[in-house]
Order: C-alpha cells, then structure tokens, then sequence
C-alpha cells in the first residue's frame, strides 16, 4: 500500500514536470499586444530620449509629460532619472544627457506638485 | 490479498500533475510581461512609437538613429507603413504636425540608396541593442517607381453628373508655421500640364509629379494648393506604390485652384476639374496631370 501511495505522489511529480515543461518552454503565455510600461530598461530609456529630442525643438513640458505617460503610472520625473541614470551608465553622449537634464528640469518645473504653494 | 485495481491510479496522479503544473505555469506563474521589444506592443502604441521616432527625427535630423529605432518595430516594409500611417493622420486632420513629421521621414527614407535595416543594425548611433526577436527576417529593398503613365485597371459604371454649380466642401488646413523642405537646388518649373481623362481614377484629382534635373521623382515635396476659401499643403512620396516623385489631391467641381511647389516656382493656375467623355458618351469628370521639374 505504501508502495501505491509512492508511485502514486512521483505520478503527480512527473505530471507536474511535464506541465511545467509544456507551460514554461513549449507553450508559454505569447509577448503580443504589449504595453509600452513593460518595455525593456534600454528601450524606456530612448522612448525618453526621443521625447527630450522633441522638447528640445518645441519646448512644452506638458506635451512632454503627455508623451511620457504612455510609459506607464511612475512619474514622467522618475521615467526621466531612471533614464539619466540608465544613460550616465551605458554612456549616452554628452550632448544626449543634456538634452535628457533639460527635460528634466522643465517637467519638474511644470509638475504641480512642484508649482502648487 | 492480491490488489486488482491496476495502474490507473498512476495515470490518475500523472493527469493531476500536469493539471497543478500547468496551473502554476499558466495561472500562478507564468511568464512575466518584462523587459520586451517595441516590436511586441499592440499596433496603436507602435503607432504611438512611429510618430514619436518621426518627432525626434524631425527635432534632430538623425538618419542613423531614426533608421536603428524604426528597425525595433520590425515592420515588414518601414517605408510603407511610414507612408500610409502619414496618409491616415492627414486624412483624420487632426494632428497635422504628426502628419508632416512622418511623411518627411518616409520621404527622406525614400531618397536613401540602401535599405534602411542593414544600416539600423551597423549604427554606432542607438544606445539600445536589437534582440534577435525584433531583428527583420529579410532585408526589403526601396525600388523608387519613376513610370508616369497612368492606366486604367477597370471599367466602372457611369452615372449622368449634375450641373456644374457644386459647392467646395474641402476646408482649409492653416499651418501656423513655415514647413521645412527638402534643399531641392533650382527652382521647378512646370514641365507637362494636361487634362487625364482616366474614368478609372473614380474621382477629379490633381496628380503632381516632381523631377529633379535628370528626370528622377524627389520624395518629400511640399506642394501648396489654394482656392477662393483656403489652402492645403500635401508632400511627394506618400504613395510610394505610385512613385516617390508623386503626390494628389481631391478637387471639387466647379473651384478654381491654383497650385505651387511651397519652395517657391512657377505657379500652376486656373486648374479646374474639365469634362471628359467616354465612347459611349458618358460624362465625368476629369484630373489634371502636372509634371514640375528643375531645369
């Protein structure tokens, strides 16, 4: 009877591999239809650096800051220092971590939580 | 006592099993939605992307790294989809920017000699890497279309028109600002005016070709159309299917229109839509062909 029970528990652990196997390697959940929030650290940060090269011409924080939103519920700030940081790191051209500051800058300046008395 | 029960209760605990694992692979953990490529977004926010890519171009002028990023969306034709994205956004009218943002990078896109995937992957320009998942399986090539002839694919049925007193419905498109253009050398003077008769075109049009001195189409193009109620600008190079040196643009019956290369040149007037007729005398209403090149 023990027998039984031992084969019977190593059924369910050979089951539970086979499983695993088939939902993690040969049938896993599909990257379609992604959001831009679940975009990879390098991409995010040239999302951000994209819209720094746009404000650099317009000037709007505000559109800015609309740009950035797509990138998810973080803070345009924060989306902008983690690219700062990502670019200080990987060595984004000077000139491209300036742009990066500029924006920084006006969307902290434009933040209402920055400008509210 | 012998048991007689059999195997069963090993298929029984095999089945369990796969059930449990791939509940926890499936439902408890699966695979995580992190750290994927723009080629995977949902097709509205690669739009999104487009436009952005097109934004930073226009800010920047960047060739190199516009290429590199419109390489990570892993369109099967770039320019293509630049193109007819640059269609719908002008044709929706509400985001003209955005509009002229792509169609000048499809255009400038247009003008290169190489296709742009082979570039996008040797830039030393992007700061981001190209994952084997959002590298392009094949490498398209841009074949500029020069031909100029315009034939008829089909018969369609004709109708009597009205009267020649229509009202123009087409709404002026203001621009508040002057839009860049290509460095285009001379001035263009008008080559070829004449009336298409083509029944095929299904609706009076005004087609613009535009050639440099040695007869090759110029994508990107400002061209400028006026009439008594407003103005609307429109580039070459949108329908690349056509030719890289070819622009259109609807007219009304009756409206007088005056047309212009928005560099300057020779203007193009009194372009309104003529009669035509077919071999079984049905009327409709004709196109303009007009062929601008630098002499």
């Amino acid at each position: 009877m023990t027998r039984r029970w031992l084969f019977f528990l190593l059924s369910i652990l050979v089951g539970l591999v086979v499983g695993g196997i088939y939902g993690w390697i040969i049938n896993p959940v599909e990257y379609v239809d992604t959001t831009p929030d679940t975009l990879r650290a390098d991409y995010k940060a040239d999302y951000v650096l994209m819209v720094a090269e746009i404000y650099q011409v317009e000037g709007d924080p505000a559109l800015a800051a609309r740009r950035l939103a797509v990138l998810g519920d973080a803070p345009p700030l924060t989306l902008i220092e983690q690219a700062l940081r990502y670019g200080a790191e990987i060595g984004y051209s000077d000139m491209d971590l300036v742009k990066l500051s500029r924006l920084a800058k006006a969307v902290a300046f434009w933040t209402p939580e920055a400008t509210a008395p | 006592m012998k048991d007689e029960r059999g195997p069963w209760y090993l298929i029984t605990g095999f089945i369990l099993g796969v059930g449990l694992g791939l509940l926890y692979s499936w439902v408890i953990s699966p695979l995580e939605y992190v750290d994927t490529a723009p080629s995977s977004l949902r097709a509205d926010f690669k739009d999104r992307y487009r436009v952005l890519i097109a934004e930073a171009y226009a800010a920047n002028g960047d060739m190199n790294r516009a290429q590199a990023r419109l390489a990570l969306l892993a369109d099967e034709d770039v320019n293509r989809a630049l193109a007819i994205q640059a269609q719908q956004t002008m044709a929706e009218g509400n985001f003209p920017e955005e509009a002229r943002a792509l169609g000048l990078l499809a255009a400038a896109l247009g003008r290169l000699p190489t296709a742009p995937f082979v570039m996008a992957v040797v830039s030393p320009t992007p700061y981001f890497t190209i994952s084997p998942s959002t590298t392009p399986e094949n490498t398209p090539t841009v074949t500029p279309s020069p031909v100029i002839k315009i034939v008829p694919t089909h018969t369609p049925t004709f109708t009597q028109l009205p009267e020649l007193s229509l009202t123009p419905t087409q709404t002026a498109t203001p621009k508040p600002s002057p839009t860049p253009t290509p460095t285009l050398g001379a001035p263009f003077v008008v080559k070829d005016k004449v009336v298409l008769c083509d029944p095929g075109l299904g609706a009076p049009l005004i087609q613009v070709w535009v050639e440099d001195v040695d007869g090759k189409p110029i994508p990107g193009v400002e061209i400028v159309i006026y009439w008594v109620e407003g103005e609307e600008h429109f580039f070459t190079g949108l329908k690349p299917e056509i030719g890289w040196g070819y622009a259109d643009v609807l007219i009304q019956a009756g409206v007088d229109y005056t047309l212009q290369i928005a560099s300057g040149g020779e203007p193009v007037s009194a372009l309104v839509a003529q009669e035509c007729t077919t071999a079984g005398g049905n009327r409709y209403w004709g196109s303009w062909n007009i062929v601008f090149a630098q002499p």
